[in-house]
């Protein structure tokens, strides 16, 4: 019987399903997302690419649930408690402001308003020794109003708490005895950090999208479980790992950017694959343009975000996103040619699309200079309106004396250098030199855009994979099962004991060790990952200092040196440091085939068609190549367009392109030899 | 409006534009994210600029609004003093000196002449507040009288020569201020900062060629002052005018006297400072240059708060205030708490123009930075010297069509944050046992003030307070029949229960351990007749407790 592994990227309007079956090889299947009941989809698409469920070994799947639920603020009714006198300091939310110049300006608005916020008498010094025991008598009207008003969810987080949790943890004990149905998140266990504004704000996120999480997982793995699939629910986690269903209903807060976070897990595998360990991974859709680093193999993290202003601290993937998408939109003003950042979207979309958009936008310059044609996308399903297009562009390049084609040409070149700006922001804003990565580029319009981004930043090497549409799904089917843990451990570096830093993370190892033992993985595939946040002393923005086996603490402040240098030009060795937490990823690896599985061309001859595509303001007359007909290993000329049903591929002059053995296609600067 | 220069293209000029943004933002990052002190990073303190050959702005971050065109016009002016031959490549310029830079010497500019191909092709600049550069009290004195008592005066100063660090200077530097390796720290953020513009810059050029980017330079300048020229037409041509006063200078009980009027006369706008008060003992003085900076915010709040600022923006203001006024001050006046002013003038603009510009305008904010500076030794670190200033936020004004936020940090701050508890406690030896939203200090309307807050410590050892509160006086204003807000109130509380509230403004007042310090902030003005207030906006407040 074969053997199936199967994700899925449950997004907003498509589920993308990936299938790799026990032999390597790979299939995907696009359906739309069915937003009352996601597990749906899921199995319409799996029905389609597997037949029988049972067959499935293993099953991982992005969900935007938890986002959603936030984003359109239908989670849980959720109560903030707090220690007494400072409660307002989550409603105050630091008192910044994000616009500077705006009379009129309003705070984002709080998941809890002020009302919901309560205050017990308790309190800790900073050193977490106990100035005022807990008033447990203060959770009385708590409790009483939980009942009355049917609150589904309490966010606990009392000062200080990251450094001695026994208030919470009796917090919990009290208020679960009373309210058994409601879900408690307490702030040292969501988010062990300092900053109390910051630290709430996470565990009311936590407690706010608990609900909704636990539901739909039960819900799905009930379905899928119906239809025969009896094997755990995998679930991706911000992390850039994987976690079963039951630990991700424990931290729900974990799964909130499941979904992007799949494509810069693929660029991990295909460093492996590869051997190019230093990826600058773009995914340009519609209309976001995100960004992340994949450095010497490993995803750039980042500790903290914000969400709609909300701040969160968790261990996350770093991803930048920018709003330029192919439905951005260009117009004028006082006579200067401005494109984005309001996008059309998918409606009214770009004027090509014959959905009531007259503005032209990205997608509609590139059909008009014939980077897409009129059938590209959807395998012709759609047809594309290049007359329209072409009246567009005439009455806005009129405005400014462009001609149609210099606006078109214009329109691509400011959107690409604005992309180009981002990414020049990720790497050399950080000291990173983008010359020695590659760009790997995927979404719907990535690899429209990707050669002539590489450009913009000297980068000689692009990379499309294959299945570039359906890319963040595959990517993750190829994460192992991961845990980031931290603990507070605030001191400067000369006082530092290393014995008790080693007892520190003996003890975060420890807890990792017991939630992988949890997800059944074997003690041979567990591994742990070190990391301190280090920073000199005063400052307030850390860097994240990983630890190799054997490192003594000399030999951890050289590397803080080292990496404070490239980030920032100068270092002051001389000057004291502090260590503000220790990080620790505790990985369960999973056994992943695919080295040596090859890639097997489509019959037929790879040449579809020709047409004529305008670069650098000259028209070429340009192959229109099939991408699964492309056979590895032949190198070939630019200029060429390749497309394929989720995306389609543009080769500018100048470069040459290859398949590889896993049906990736590289496209590096140069003549090939 | 695209020139006639061959080298113009829309198109590269809105590749440019951006750029010349990016690299801003990107330098700013580089700011905030190396800096040692709280006051640039959380309070975001600071502010960058890439400028052209000029002096002129090409792009600017969002950063410290009041120092919004002001480092163009130190750059100018020091070439004025010297000639442009003097900013050679390599060289890092520093200076803080009030009369130029127009601030309090805690604010200190560093200039970096960008080269290209040995041609000096623009500036990166920025400026930051450093916390103690050896004044007479630790950070900012409350009571100076003369500049001489606020610290270290830097006229220009090259600290690097021709690529070369000046180690004596520095050296003199870090001697000299109560925390010398912050203060290295942080120029050292400043450095990187320019560095960071430097590299960009001149990759910029590297590709799109010297001429292009001016071009585009003329181009996006063109671009700004038309944008600006169709806002002034739309503004009613007439005399509008405000006025209010300080509480006092610090010194003496005397309240300070600020007067402005704006003149909108087709394409121009003029605002004139003619009738404030004398430069005054105290200091809530500053130099000329900081007064167009602050009128600078005003004006753009008002005319054009999106597009980013530039070369080109600013050209029709024209700006007057007789010498020797707290706006336009001469040595020795001291000039440490210059903002007071500044703040009280922006919302002063707002007010004046409100009957032409109706939609964009507010009620008054809560007015100033309500400083409190702890200072002392912490028994728990082996003595070792603190000071811990603190800037609080309070309530903003409603306009016609909503409330104004509660406690949201002062209009000449820029995006700075409050001190958390848990850091502020691990820091200073004292503990934060409240703080919250000062519950009915907004100003009643159809549309409410926002209320201001609260914030009370408890000390753990021996300190000293300075305190600097205002808008006692002229109180946060309602607009179209809305209410005045509260003004500010401390209380101080000796460990015998001793209460004193009679004090708003401070210098280095000695507590005891045991203290209590109670400081609360005052809110928003209101905006329309109360009696409209709707039913529902009424019962949002009382739930939540905005109100009693």
């Amino acid at each position: 019987m074969a053997k199936f592994k199967v994700s899925a990227d449950i997004g907003g309007t498509f589920t993308d399903i990936v299938v790799e079956d026990d032999a390597g090889e790979v299939r995907i299947g696009k359906v739309p997302t069915t937003k009352e009941n996601p597990a749906l989809g899921v199995l319409q698409g799996i029905g389609q690419l597997v037949g029988d469920p049972s067959e499935i070994d293993f099953f991982v799947h992005g969900t935007t649930v938890g986002l959603n639920a936030f984003l359109e603020r239908r989670g849980a009714k959720t109560m903030l408690v707090m220690t007494g006198g400072i409660s307002d300091t989550y409603t105050i939310a630091r008192g910044h402001r994000e616009e500077l110049y705006k009379l009129h300006y309003r705070k984002p608005e709080q998941l809890v308003p002020r009302r919901n916020v309560h205050e017990v008498r308790e309190r800790l010094a900073w050193d977490g020794s106990v100035i005022t025991e807990l008033a447990e008598e203060d959770f009385a009207p708590i409790i009483e109003k939980a009942k009355a008003e049917g609150f589904q969810a309490i966010a606990v987080c009392l000062l200080h708490a990251y450094t001695n949790p026994a208030h919470e943890l009796r917090a919990r004990e009290v208020l679960k005895a009373a309210l058994p149905d409601v879900s408690v998140s307490l702030s040292h266990q969501v988010a062990p950090e300092w900053r109390e504004v910051e630290r709430a704000s996470s565990t009311v996120m936590d407690a706010y999208v608990a609900p909704v999480v636990e539901l739909y997982l039960n819900t799905l793995k009930a379905e899928l479980a119906k239809s025969g699939m009896e094997k755990t629910v995998h679930v991706m986690g911000s992390s850039g790992g994987v976690m079963t269903d039951r630990l991700a209903k424990e931290r729900p807060i974990a799964t909130l950017m499941s979904g992007p976070v799949g494509g810069s897990i693929g660029g991990c595998e295909l460093a492996r694959r590869t051997g190019l360990e230093n990826l600058l991974c773009v995914d340009m859709g519609g209309t976001s343009f995100d960004l992340s680093l994949v450095i010497d193999g490993q995803p750039e993290m980042t500790s903290e975000t914000v969400l709609e202003g909300l701040p969160l601290l968790m261990s996350i993937v770093s991803i930048d996103t920018v709003g330029a998408g192919g439905g951005s939109i260009a117009w004028v003003e006082a006579g200067g040619l401005r494109v984005g950042p309001q996008s059309a979207g998918s409606y009214p979309g770009p004027v090509s699309y014959s959905r009531g958009g007259t503005e032209p936008t990205v997608t509609d310059a590139n059909l008009f200079l014939g980077r897409l044609g009129d059938d590209s996308l959807l395998d012709g399903k759609m047809k594309l309106d290049s007359e329209a297009t072409r009246k567009a562009m005439e009455r806005l390049g009129r405005q400014i004396g462009l001609s149609d084609r210099e606006l078109a040409e214009g329109i691509l070149a400011i959107s690409n250098a604005k992309m180009a700006d981002a990414m020049r922001t990720i790497t050399v804003g950080q000291g990173i030199d983008p010359r020695e990565f590659t760009l790997v580029a995927f979404g719907g319009a990535g690899p429209m855009h990707a050669v002539e981004l590489a450009r913009e930043l000297d980068m000689t090497q692009v990379l499309i994979p294959r299945f570039p549409g359906t890319f963040s799904a595959w990517g993750m089917l190829q994460s192992d099962i991961r845990h980031d843990l931290v603990a507070s451990h605030i001191g400067v570096m000369s006082a530092v004991d290393e014995k008790e830093l080693e007892a520190s993370f003996a003890d975060l190892e420890q807890q990792g060790r017991e939630r992988l033992r949890e997800e059944n993985v074997a003690e041979g595939a567990m591994a742990f990952a070190r990391a301190v946040d280090l920073r000199y002393e005063g400052q307030e923005y850390s860097i994240a200092v990983p630890l190799e086996d054997g490192d003594t603490l000399a030999d951890m402040l050289d590397r803080f040196h080292a990496l404070y240098e490239r980030r920032y030009g100068h270092s002051q060795p001389e000057s004291e440091t502090e260590i503000i937490s220790l990080r620790l990823a505790a990985t369960g690896q999973f056994e992943h085939g695919g080295e040596e599985a090859s890639f097997t061309p489509e019959e037929g001859e790879p040449q579809v068609g020709t047409r004529d595509v305008i670069f650098d303001g000259e028209t070429h007359s340009t192959p229109i190549l099939k991408r699964a007909r492309l056979v590895p290993g032949k190198p070939m000329a630019s200029p060429a367009i390749i497309e394929e049903e989720s995306a389609t591929t543009v080769v500018p002059p100048g470069y040459t392109i290859t398949i590889d053995t896993f049906g990736n296609m590289l496209v590096a600067a140069g003549e090939s030899a | 409006m695209t020139t006639s220069n061959p080298h113009s293209n829309p198109v590269t000029t809105e590749i440019i534009r951006n750029a010349f943004n990016a690299i801003a933002e990107d330098m700013n990052a580089s700011l905030i994210r190396s800096a040692f002190t709280p006051i640039i990073y959380e309070g975001k303190d600071c502010a960058v600029g890439l400028l052209d050959e000029n002096g002129d702005v090409l792009g600017q971050s969002l950063g410290l609004p009041l120092f919004l065109g002001n480092l163009s016009l130190c750059v100018q002016i020091v070439a004025e003093m010297k000639g442009w031959d003097y900013y050679e490549e390599g060289d890092v310029i520093l200076l803080n000196d009030s009369y130029i830079a127009g601030t309090h010497l805690n604010d200190i500019t560093v200039i970096m002449p960008i080269f290209w191909e040995g041609k000096r092709i623009g500036f990166a600049t920025s400026r930051a507040h450093w916390l103690d550069v050896g004044a007479k009290d630790a950070g900012s004195p409350t009571d100076a009288r003369e500049i001489y008592q606020e610290g270290m005066r830097w006229p220009p100063t090259k600290v690097y020569r021709k690529g070369v660090p000046q180690d004596d200077i520095l050296a003199f530097m870090r001697a000299n201020s109560r925390f010398g390796d912050a203060l290295i720290g942080d120029l050292h953020a400043q450095i990187a900062a320019g560095r960071t513009g430097e590299m960009r810059m001149r990759a910029l050029i590297d590709r799109f060629g010297y001429e292009t980017v001016q071009a585009a330079r003329d181009d996006i300048f063109a671009q700004s002052a038309e944008l600006e020229r169709q806002a002034i037409l739309a503004i009613p041509d007439g005399e509008y005018t405000a006025e209010g006063a300080l509480d006092n200078d610090g010194i003496s009980t005397d309240p300070v006297p600020v007067k402005l009027t704006v003149r909108v006369s087709g394409e121009t706008m003029e605002m004139d400072l003619t009738g404030s008060s004398k430069q005054t003992v105290g200091g809530v003085n500053c130099g000329f240059t900081q007064t167009v900076s602050a009128l600078r915010v005003a004006f753009k709040l008002l005319i054009n708060p999106e597009r980013p600022v530039d070369g080109g923006t600013f050209r029709a203001l024209n700006i007057v205030a007789p010498e020797g006024t707290i706006f336009h001050a001469a040595a020795p006046a001291a000039c440490s708490w210059y903002f007071s002013s500044l703040g009280m003038l922006i919302d002063m603009v707002v007010k004046a123009l409100a009957p032409a510009l109706p939609q964009r305008a507010a009620a008054a904010h809560y007015g100033d930075s309500m400083v409190t500076i702890f200072s002392g030794t912490d028994a728990r670190n082996d003595d070792a010297f603190f000071v811990a200033v603190e800037a609080n936020c309070g309530g903003w004004g409603a306009w016609n069509g909503g409330d104004g936020q509660d406690c949201l940090i002062n209009n000449v701050n820029g995006s700075f944050r409050d001190y958390p508890i848990e850091v502020f406690e691990h820091r200073y030896p004292m503990r934060i046992t409240k703080y919250g939203i000062r519950q009915d200090s907004g100003g009643e309307g159809e549309f409410r003030g926002g209320n201001g807050s609260y914030r009370e410590y408890e000390l753990d050892g021996d300190t000293t307070l300075s305190l600097w509160f205002e808008r006692s006086l002229t109180r946060p204003w309602g607009l179209s029949g809305g209410s005045e807000g509260l003004g500010p109130q401390v209380e101080i509380v000796a460990p015998d229960g001793t209460v004193r509230d009679d004090l708003l403004k401070t210098s280095t007042l000695p507590l005891k351990a045991g203290s209590v310090v109670r400081v609360a902030t005052g809110g928003g003005g209101g905006f329309g007749d109360p009696a409209q207030r709707s039913a529902e906006r009424r019962q949002r407040d009382l739930e939540n407790g905005y109100v009693s």
